[in-house]
């Protein structure tokens, strides 16, 4: 079929996806498919459409980039990387919650499925990102890994947060007024509504907000308690604590049975907020409302460090990075956390740990190492076993860095535990070294003998049992005579094999060792 | 006599030259300090806290240093006490002057500004951290900085601050230096990246400290990844330096996909000074480490001309901040940086004063080895001076082209096979051996490949093509592709 042409009646069959249709969806997919050459006309037209059609009818299009995609993959997946945050807000700004809702679940299959016949991910991570960012600056929540049932606002005067909470609140409502119109409910919502005027304002002063918050706490917990929600009953709680604050004024007949006239009061100091930028929130601002940070940071040092740095990060969320370098007078609190949190100074090195149980035996550990090489350094024992050549890439990329560590479990060459649980095999290695010898040759005079790999002087020694002098820990250099006087340590035979055998072979992977 | 395991083992320096001298720092303050190569101070914190570039100095512990220019800071309002003595370095012989220069200031403003930014950066490595514990399935990464500024404007002391104060908050970030003249962890020559785990050794060539090359020591070792490059300048062949920029960076992020606490912490990355004609390189560093913040070191204008050029990113993914050049900064030139250079190559061999290491004196078969030698880009030039030489994205194209057909042309414009070892082209350098296997035409590979490790040859026997030659620690010779470098040094 012609180029145009084919667009065209593409364009056309569009048009009747006024309804989600499966069987219209299904052929629309698979005309992309077998003319996967016209991609770009393909794309141009429903993106066309997205924009065009009626509010309701946006997302029949979308679903139906959304099948191409996933059933086609690649070259549309790619084409459409760019455009689609543009349609995605196409579609979200222009229609109702339960519309949104479907759009959040569609975005998440997004971030899961994987494009046609490979393994890598449908859309890049970048593209998505732009999507959950404007969610986020949407300020719709479902798709947000802290859900209006973990809420629960921990920091008293924080406006903006009672503005997201009040917007949740509204939500519940909304929710509500669906299931059951009714005249009380959507007063309260208005009331809402004007409570978050007001918040946003600024006009409200920082003293009412202890009570406005306790209020909102109140409801979110019942929230997270109910699967079910009550909303009527919450709002009634917060509702009537609003009265009681005095932000909302009631006027009634003292008749019963009269509806109640509810006005908003406004203080007559006006609030200023510190700052004009406070529609950011931070990552660990939520992990702090939503409580989660106790289980997240388990030490004592970690909680301070937590508290510590949300502080920080509430500047930065303020005055950016740039200003909080600029201005930002480091508080005791946030230099200790290089020092004093860490009461413990190794009276060798400087190096700091806490004080609870896990600093201590850390603390232990760590003295014991510096003993350990004490001791070698003095008794000047080789130190060949360990040294090493550089790692090469792969093997670099699969290191950690805890192997280095005076903490690690690695075994010791040495054969000085440290307190991990390979000493047996630690022990047989120990043993079999020891225990290898070679005999001096009763040809030989001198009885110094020196390895042939470290230099480094090697004594000969009486062994009673065989009634022979020896050179122990040693062994001949392999494919030398009977007589010959060529020995090496048994462990700086090892190491040069292991060398040898990296060296002979790319692939192999010999273990890096550390003493 | 000492009891093994309780210290004693550092062979005690003649205390030839008289009393020690008290310094008193306020809180906030620093001493800082100017040692020549010829001299070695020692000194000791005996009250307080004091901390050399984020390492904090143990108290009552005697250290030593010689050829620096460091700062000891007072971190807390208490402020420390210090004593320090000198001694003439007998092992040096330079005509530098023998006096060390010192004083206290009070303008430590800069520090503040690290002190924020450090605490800014980890608070994004918390965010992060805690982000990908909730999200396993969407995991994000630390934050990666660039240092950026003229020479002389304090970017490596800035890189070891953040990279130490990382370390001491729990994090564990990659330090990765791309100025060729240093040797991070590394020679001269060479660029590396490295995670750091524990704390830097003041003590050490530059103040870097330890690898896995020396063993297990004072200090825990660092193990760092090595690309070779051969010479000091980044100028001397711009685009071997950008393709090994690249490489390095492929394996670090891939390291941090791999290695979740390396992956919270971030890249912290230190170049040699880079202006804004430097445009091209800084756009490679930022892509090739995917790269969130670049930090300016004091100079407005280039903050600016980068904040221009970047625009594009600027909203999401890159911030362009500014930190202040701190009083402090010391002068280094010519002289005293090669003489630096050579105190780092001296350590990777022979260890220091705490560290004595015993390096290996053998003589190799030069017949069957295979060494290149990294190319002059001005001695291309000369041949192909009908190319535009500034053209800076000629390593692109031909980078697509070569993966295309992998010949050996593909090496030419970075290294050559020295066809002919000689004394004159190989007495008293350093020589780089590879990761790869002996073979006369590696091709790709040569530039793919990482540093196993460096040897020094002290002597190319032309006659009978044998190598007098110095590995760091005994055991035979890796029998692998060599490469020359530009770097010299004489035992």
């Amino acid at each position: 079929m012609e180029s145009g042409a084919l667009i065209e009646d593409y364009a056309q069959s569009l048009n009747d996806l006024t309804f989600n249709s499966r069987v219209i969806i299904d052929n629309l997919t698979t005309i992309a498919k077998e003319n996967a050459n016209q991609a770009d006309g393909i794309i141009n037209v429903i993106s066309k459409r997205i924009r065009s059609a009626t509010p309701e009818q946006r997302l029949f299009a979308l679903y139906l980039l959304d099948s191409i995609c996933k059933n086609v993959g690649s070259p549309y997946n790619v084409l459409l990387e760019d455009s689609l945050p543009g349609l995605f807000s196409a579609v979200f700004q222009s229609n109702d919650d339960a519309t949104r809702t479907k759009l959040v679940s569609v975005l998440q299959t997004w971030k899961t499925a994987k494009a046609k016949g490979t393994t890598s991910p449908l859309f890049s991570k970048i593209c998505l990102n732009k999507i959950d960012n404007y969610l986020k600056k949407t300020g719709f929540q479902s798709s947000t890994p802290v859900s209006v049932s973990s809420i629960q606002n921990k920091l008293p005067g924080n406006q903006n947060k009672m503005v997201d909470e009040i917007d949740k609140l509204i939500l519940v409502l909304d929710i509500k007024l669906q299931e059951n119109p009714d005249i009380k409910t959507k007063e309260r919502r208005s009331a809402l509504f004007n409570l978050k005027a007001l918040l946003l304002s600024g006009s409200v002063q920082p003293a009412e907000f202890p009570r406005i918050q306790a209020t909102l706490n109140e409801m979110s917990s019942q929230i997270s308690n109910n699967s079910t929600p009550q909303p009527i009953s919450i709002v009634d709680g917060i509702f009537s604590n609003l009265i009681e604050s005095g932000l909302v004024k009631v006027d009634r007949d003292p008749i019963p049975g009269s509806t109640p006239v509810y006005t908003l009061q406004f203080p007559k100091i006006k609030y200023i907020p510190p700052s004009k930028d406070i529609s950011t929130s931070s990552t660990l601002q939520d992990i702090l409302n939503a409580n989660l940070h106790t289980s997240l940071h388990t030490t004592e040092y970690e909680k301070v460090k937590f508290e510590g740095l949300v502080t920080v990060s509430k500047q930065i969320a303020n005055g950016g990075l740039q200003g909080f370098i600029n201005t930002n007078k480091p508080t005791g609190v946030e230099i200790n956390l290089l020092y004093e949190a860490k009461p413990s100074k190794c009276s060798i090195c400087g190096k700091r740990f806490t004080t609870d149980g896990e600093g201590s035996n850390r603390k232990r550990l760590h003295l014991d190492w510096h003993f350990r090489i004490n001791k070698k350094v003095a008794t000047n024992a080789s130190n060949v076993q360990s040294r090493n050549w550089y790692l090469d890439d792969y093997d670099w990329v699969k290191f950690r860095d805890d192997a280095l560590l005076e903490f690690s479990t690695t075994s010791d060459s040495n054969g000085n535990g440290n307190g991990s649980g390979n000493n047996d095999v630690k022990d047989l290695i120990d043993f079999v070294t020891n225990n290898q010898y070679v005999v001096v040759p009763s040809t030989s005079s001198n009885m110094n003998n020196r390895c042939n790999i470290c230099r480094e002087t090697v004594k000969a020694i009486y062994k009673d049992d065989i009634g022979e002098w020896v050179w122990p820990g040693c062994i001949k250099v392999p494919g030398e005579g009977k007589n010959s006087r060529k020995i090496v340590h048994v462990s700086c035979f090892n190491e040069t094999n292991k060398k040898r055998s990296a060296d002979t072979s790319l692939h192999s992977r010999p273990k890096r060792e550390r003493v | 006599m000492s009891i093994p395991g309780f210290g004693g083992g550092i062979e005690p320096i003649e205390n030839t030259s008289g009393e020690w001298t008290t310094v008193e720092v306020t809180g906030f303050s620093e001493w800082r300090v100017e040692v020549p190569h010829r001299t070695i101070l020692k000194f000791k914190v005996i009250d307080g806290i004091g901390e050399i570039f984020g390492t904090e100095l143990p108290l009552n512990v005697e250290l030593q240093v010689s050829g620096v220019k460091y700062a000891v800071y007072a971190p807390l309002s208490s402020g420390f006490k210090l004593e320090y003595k000198t001694l003439a370095n007998k092992s040096v012989m330079t005509n530098e002057d023998e006096e060390i220069s010192d004083y206290i200031s009070n303008e430590t403003q800069a520090h503040q500004a690290y002190i924020n930014l450090h605490l800014g950066l980890q608070t994004i490595r918390q965010e992060i951290r805690d982000y990908n514990i909730l999200n396993p399935q969407d995991v994000k990464k630390g934050p990666r900085v660039l240092i950026i500024g003229n020479p002389n404007s304090g970017k490596t002391s800035l890189a070891k601050i953040l990279s130490s104060y990382a370390n001491k908050m729990d994090s564990t970030p990659v330090l990765v230096n791309l100025n060729p003249r240093d040797g991070v962890f590394s020679l001269p020559g060479s660029i590396s990246a490295t995670p750091i785990s524990d704390s830097l050794d003041i003590e050490s060539a530059n103040g870097w400290g330890f690898t896995t090359t020396s063993g297990s020591l004072i200090h825990n070792p660092k193990q760092p990844i090595v690309k070779n490059y051969g010479f000091s300048s980044i100028n001397e062949n711009l685009d071997l330096y950008k393709y090994q920029i690249s490489k390095l960076g492929v394996t670090v992020l891939s390291r941090l996909e791999e290695d979740i606490t390396i992956r919270n912490s971030g890249i912290i990355i230190d170049t040699p000074s880079l202006t804004i004609k430097d445009i091209t390189i800084i756009e490679n560093i930022v892509s090739d480490f995917e790269v969130n913040i670049i930090v300016v070191m004091g100079n407005e204008r280039l903050l600016n001309d980068l904040k221009k050029k970047f625009k594009h990113k600027l909203d999401s993914q890159l911030q362009v901040i500014k930190v202040p050049i701190s009083g402090g900064i010391a002068e280094v030139d010519d002289s005293f940086i090669r003489r630096s250079q050579e105190e780092t190559i001296k350590e990777y061999f022979n260890g220091n004063y705490k560290t004595r290491l015993s390096p290996f004196k053998t003589d190799i078969d030069a017949k069957d080895l295979t060494i290149f030698k990294g190319v002059l880009s001005s001695d291309i030039a000369s041949t192909l001076s009908f190319l535009p030489s500034a053209d800076s994205y000629a390593a692109d194209e031909s980078d697509d082209k070569d993966d295309k057909d992998k010949t050996d042309d593909s090496l030419t414009k970075y290294y050559s096979l020295l066809t002919e070892p000689s004394s004159s082209n190989l007495d008293n350098s350093i020589m780089a051996i590879t990761q790869l296997p002996q073979t006369s035409n590696p091709g790709k590979d040569l530039l793919n490949t990482s540093i196993l490790g460096y040897v020094h040859i002290s002597k190319y026997e032309d006659d009978k093509h044998k190598m007098k030659i110095l590995l760091p620690f005994p055991g035979a010779f890796p029998k692998n592709v060599l490469i020359s470098t530009n770097i010299g040094f004489n035992e």
